[in-house]
């Protein structure tokens, strides 16, 4: 091998050169068009606004043009608790936090114990409290302050395989009861097709399922006390039930959202999928290969001709406490969520389900037919679930925690370590425990 | 060692021998100072980046862990609390039990078939092994996202390549991603990304080892596995030693590739499944960033604990 | 390797010429080991979604998407995925050389020179290899945004100059191959230190300092965890943040349209640089290695 002489030194000193010269053109195009977030706004005020919602750029365009002296610098920072990271670690640091973040409805009460959220009550917020379903509204606010706007919902109901259904002779479930037995039989009839698939990792499906059984986790009687009931009597109701279907092994339990859960949903291997509002258009965009079959049905209930629902995801606009605008900042979150054509295209563009009575009685909107689910009036079903969602429901300040460690316990539980109920017991635990050490005072 | 000259010697004695004009007893004085000096100056710049990057927010991290950032009642000094709860943390030890199984066998197992591959390679095969080497060493250069990614597909139950093959031969493949299997399952992702790496060391070691013994062993009628054994194993040893060290580190410290796991198995990979994923859930979902910092110290001593036991242990044998 | 060595070795070869197919067999075979998953993500390239999810993964389905798919992964996101890569390329670069000059600089001044506290330093130094990433990140974020930095390039370069292996890689290179005696004779005709650094050691610590470049290189391609914090706006991440959040938008859906096929297809172009880089710089990383494999 030859050895390092001079004869080598020359062409690495043009390398160099050359090097050098890349490093400056790739530094140009990596900083070109770069946002204008570090600009000082002259004269017109500019927002920072983080959201995960695609193709946002046009209602905000929409926002600008109603607004002249106010630019919204619309930011991608991630979708869920990959945003909330970065927004609790800029809070934290006292700096780089937007103006107004995406924040989804369970993690509200979890920005507002650390004092991040403002209250905009005293910019009108709530003069436009009662065009919002009530429950929504709940959970944004606390008597008269209030601390983000409703965007979008999510009420539960059933998704299911009507040609499987069909082809077996069982008969779309109206309550669990018969969900259990429509369970038994599908699978005995095909040991290759489940039912449904019991995610272990979505705390909320767990917790909207629990919410439909009756239970109330969670109650916050002021800014330090709490009481946490991660297993009351409701919750308790719905982990036995479904215990009973994991022992017999009539559903699965594979993970959701992953490639062998799209990969299930597309083959027949699940007849049916426990789901939100949101779920037709997103199943109607995952699943193409089964277009025309499935159908939409109300969440089967616990006792025959109740109309009870629970919620399952939805977001808010809130404005954080480092903004320096925060008239305009709850001007925009407000107007974003309020303003009568913009909320109207969340509808038909990027598919969100409506939080606001107008949209939810629209008849363009409910009598609108689905190809995918054969023509039917999806939004009927779920549209009525939205008004069958209980006010009184909390979210705890730590609902983080309590996800991961229902992800921890419920893991255990599928794969046979412990049952539901225990799960269950185990998250109530660990819970009371993690509340005490963040100096929160529990109550009965 | 023929290895480290690089030079020929030839110019540096010429240069040696031509004769100078001495030098003035000032410049000498300066030569002198630039000598005492110039130490202190090449390392300056890597002092630098050390004392910002990993002594300051080292010694800040020690600070948060002394306090604890409640939601009720804000941020309070408690002592050493934090390190005291995370003595007797089941979740903590339990990852780090997990993660000396872990490389109790995918050690030793890596190493092997680096060892292995590293000897072949030494031994014979002139025309394959720039292709070889190089082939071995590319999951190195592939990100563990890319890398889990692949592996979390071809891993798939019912769908993925494997169970499909197994199915098509009427077996039943296991379940990589079920709790039995994923500790087996990220030991392959880890073994395949740095069998390679490993291997090149030990390869460097073996080209080191003078070929005067080969020689007089085969002359001698030792086969080629015999001259492995007795010669190149023990000659190669601190490169043995240097690979088992590092990989007993990164094993502790395993982030990566269980992370990445948790978005496809996230009921199997829960949030202490190893300690440094432990520490990551404390810091951002369950917001507790004095104790992560406690967690992480504590980490770190097992660390130390883990890496000095097995050099001392090696040193003692190789005497 | 000295040209005594490669004649002795083929000498020897040609001795045993027939006892090489057997090694050479076994090596074919462990060759398809780290080939597979990236066979795999070839293939899985060239299908399209839907394709993806129900054909057999380790072979090609009817069709070959992989230029649709290539079109889609630059043109997603307002071709955000070129910004990634160019991100990358600048963090990686910038940070390779930074870290390799100033741990060569450091391992040079180690190994030859003494000075008080010199063994004491460098054993804090090699310790630091020991020190969790998790218990840095955090307080780094910290002190970043006290400077104003986070969501900056420097965010990421910054921290990735920081090569303690790079150190004690130079430090062994240069002690083995640099004599003393060159130093000595350019001391005495008169250079300053600095002088015979740049001019005599430099060139002989090529091979190193290019062996220190190219890892600390494909450390700082590869970091995943430093910049997903550092981060937030998507047109600072480095592929390997942008590849995972368009992961998890792709799992995740409800709204989001990235598909799967972007993913895969995304990642395959993401390792091409890498994988090229290597085998140009081969004989750079294969004879660099030589060192810090015994003392």
């Amino acid at each position: 091998m030859p050895t390092t002489t001079s004869p080598r030194a020359r062409p690495r000193r043009r390398l160099g050169a050359i090097a050098l010269a890349l490093m400056v053109a790739l530094q140009v195009a990596a900083t070109a068009g770069c946002s204008e977030k570090s600009e000082a706004p002259s004269g017109p005020v500019t927002l920072t606004l983080w959201s995960w919602v695609p193709d946002l750029h046009e209602q905000v365009n929409m926002f600008q043009a109603a607004h002249p002296n106010i630019k919204v610098n619309l930011v991608n920072a991630g979708q869920g608790s990959a945003e909330y990271t970065k927004l609790r670690t800029a809070l934290t640091a006292g700096s780089g936090a937007p103006d107004v973040a995406q924040v989804e409805f369970q993690l509200i009460p979890s920005f507002r114990v650390t004092g991040d959220l403002v209250d905009i009550s005293k910019y009108g917020a709530n003069n436009i409290k009662g065009d919002y379903v009530e429950w929504a509204w709940a959970q944004v606010s606390d008597g008269d302050a209030v601390y983000a706007v409703p965007w979008d919902s999510g009420p539960m109901g059933l998704l299911y395989r009507e040609d499987i259904l069909r082809k077996h002779n069982i008969a779309v479930p109206t309550t669990w009861d018969e969900f259990a037995t429509a369970a038994r039989k599908l699978h005995a009839a095909d040991p290759k097709v489940y039912l449904t698939n019991f995610p272990p990792n979505e705390g909320g499906v767990l917790t909207g399922l629990a919410w439909q059984a009756g239970s109330r986790p969670f109650h916050l009687k002021d800014k330090t006390t709490i009481t946490v009931g991660l297993n009351d009597p409701g919750a308790l109701k719905m982990a036995q039930f479904w215990d009973g279907l994991l022992k017999e092994g009539v559903v699965s339990h594979e993970p959701d959202f992953t490639d062998a859960w799209y990969q299930g949903l597309n083959n027949g291997r699940y007849a049916a999928w426990v789901t939100a509002a949101w779920g037709p258009v997103f199943l109607s965009g995952s699943a193409k290969s089964t277009a025309g079959k499935w159908r939409a049905t109300p969440l089967p209930q616990w006792s025959a001709g109740e109309n009870v629902s629970a919620n399952w995801g939805g977001s808010t606009l809130a404005v954080t406490k480092q903004t320096k605008h925060p008239a305009e900042a709850a001007e925009l979150a407000m107007w974003l969520m309020h303003d009568p054509q913009t909320a109207k295209l969340y509808t038909t563009k990027q598919f969100l389900f409506p939080v606001l009575k107008n949209l939810l009685t629209n008849p363009e909107f409910v009598d609108q037919k689905f190809e995918f689910y054969g023509g039917q009036q999806v939004n009927q079903i779920f549209g009525a679930a939205a008004s069958q969602v209980d006010v009184t429901f909390q979210w705890s300040p730590f609902q983080d925690f309590v996800y991961s460690t229902m992800n921890d316990e419920v893991g255990k539980a599928v794969s046979g370590q412990q049952s539901l109920a225990e799960a269950l017991h185990a998250v109530q635990r660990k819970t009371t425990d993690y509340a005490q050490q963040q100096g929160f005072t529990i109550t009965g | 060692m023929s290895m480290g000259q690089l030079v020929p010697t030839t110019s540096a004695r010429a240069a040696a021998a031509r004769p100078r004009p001495a030098p003035s007893r000032a410049a000498r004085r300066r030569q002198l100072r630039g000598r005492t000096v110039a130490p202190y100056l090449f390392i300056a710049p890597f002092l630098l980046v050390f004392v910002a990057f990993l002594f300051v927010p080292l010694a800040y991290a020690f600070r948060l862990s002394l306090y604890a950032d409640r939601l009720v009642g804000g941020e309070v000094f408690v002592g050493l609390d934090n390190f005291r709860r995370a003595a007797s943390d089941p979740a903590f030890w339990s990852g780090v039990r997990r993660m000396a199984l872990f490389g109790l066998f995918q050690i030793p197992i890596m190493l092997g078939l680096s060892l292995i591959f590293a000897i072949l390679l030494d031994a014979g095969v002139v025309h394959l092994r720039r292709l070889f080497r190089l082939v071995v060493f590319l999951p190195y250069a592939v990100p563990a996202v890319v890398a889990a990614l692949m592996w979390g597909f071809l891993y798939g139950g019912t769908f993925g390549p494997f169970a499909q093959l197994a199915d098509k031969l009427h077996v039943t493949a296991p379940q990589f991603l079920s709790s039995n299997w994923m500790l087996a399952s990220i030991a392959n992702i880890v073994t395949w990304e740095y069998v390679g790496y490993n291997m090149i060391i030990m390869v460097a070691a073996l080209q080191a080892v003078p070929r005067e013994l080969h020689e007089a062993a085969a002359i001698d009628g030792a086969s080629e596995w015999q001259i492995a054994r007795r010669i190149k194993i023990p000659l190669i040893a601190p490169a043995l030693v240097l690979t088992s060290v590092f990989s007993i580190i990164g094993t502790l410290q395993l982030f990566n590739e269980p992370q990445i796991m948790t978005a496809i198995a996230p009921e199997v990979v829960g949030s202490s499944y190893t300690p440094n994923l432990y520490a990551y859930s404390l810091a951002f979902p369950f917001r507790q960033i004095n104790y992560s910092a406690a967690i992480s110290f504590v980490l770190g001593a097992v660390v130390f604990a883990g890496s000095y036991l097995f050099i001392f242990l090696t040193r003692r044998r190789r005497r | 390797m000295t040209l005594l060595t490669t004649g002795m070795r083929s000498g020897r070869n040609a001795r045993r010429g027939g006892a090489r197919t057997a090694p050479t067999l076994v090596l074919l075979a462990f060759l398809a080991y780290p080939l597979l998953p990236l066979f795999w993500l070839l293939v899985a390239a060239t299908k399209s979604n839907e394709d993806l999810l129900s054909t057999f993964g380790l072979w090609f389905a009817g069709d070959n998407h992989l230029l649709t798919n290539i079109r889609d992964v630059f043109t997603y996101g307002d071709g955000v995925y070129l910004r990634w890569l160019t991100n990358t390329a600048y963090y990686s670069i910038t940070s390779a050389v930074g870290a390799a000059l100033i741990a060569t600089l450091g391992g040079y001044a180690f190994a030859k020179y003494r000075f008080r506290g010199r063994e004491v330093l460098f054993g804090v130094i090699l310790g630091s290899i020991m020190v969790p990433a998790t218990a840095l990140v955090i307080p780094t974020y910290l002190l970043l945004s006290k400077a104003t930095l986070t969501d900056t390039p420097l965010a990421v370069i910054l921290p990735s100059l920081l090569s303690p292996f790079g150190l004690y890689l130079m430090r062994v290179y240069a002690e083995q191959s640099v004599p003393d005696e060159l130093i000595d004779a350019a001391r005495v005709d008169g250079a300053g230190e600095f002088q015979i650094f740049r001019r005599v050691a430099f060139r002989i610590l090529t091979p190193g300092f290019v062996t220190v470049l190219l890892f600390q290189f494909v450390a700082t391609w590869n970091n995943y965890f430093l910049p997903l914090v550092v981060l937030s706006t998507p047109e600072h991440y480095p592929v390997t943040v942008g590849l995972a959040s368009w992961n998890s938008q792709a799992a995740a859906g409800g709204g989001a349209h990235v598909l799967f096929s972007v993913v895969v297809t995304g990642a395959l172009i993401a390792i091409a640089p890498i994988v090229v880089a290597f085998v140009l710089l081969q004989r750079y990383w294969q004879g660099g290695l030589t060192v810090g494999s015994f003392r």
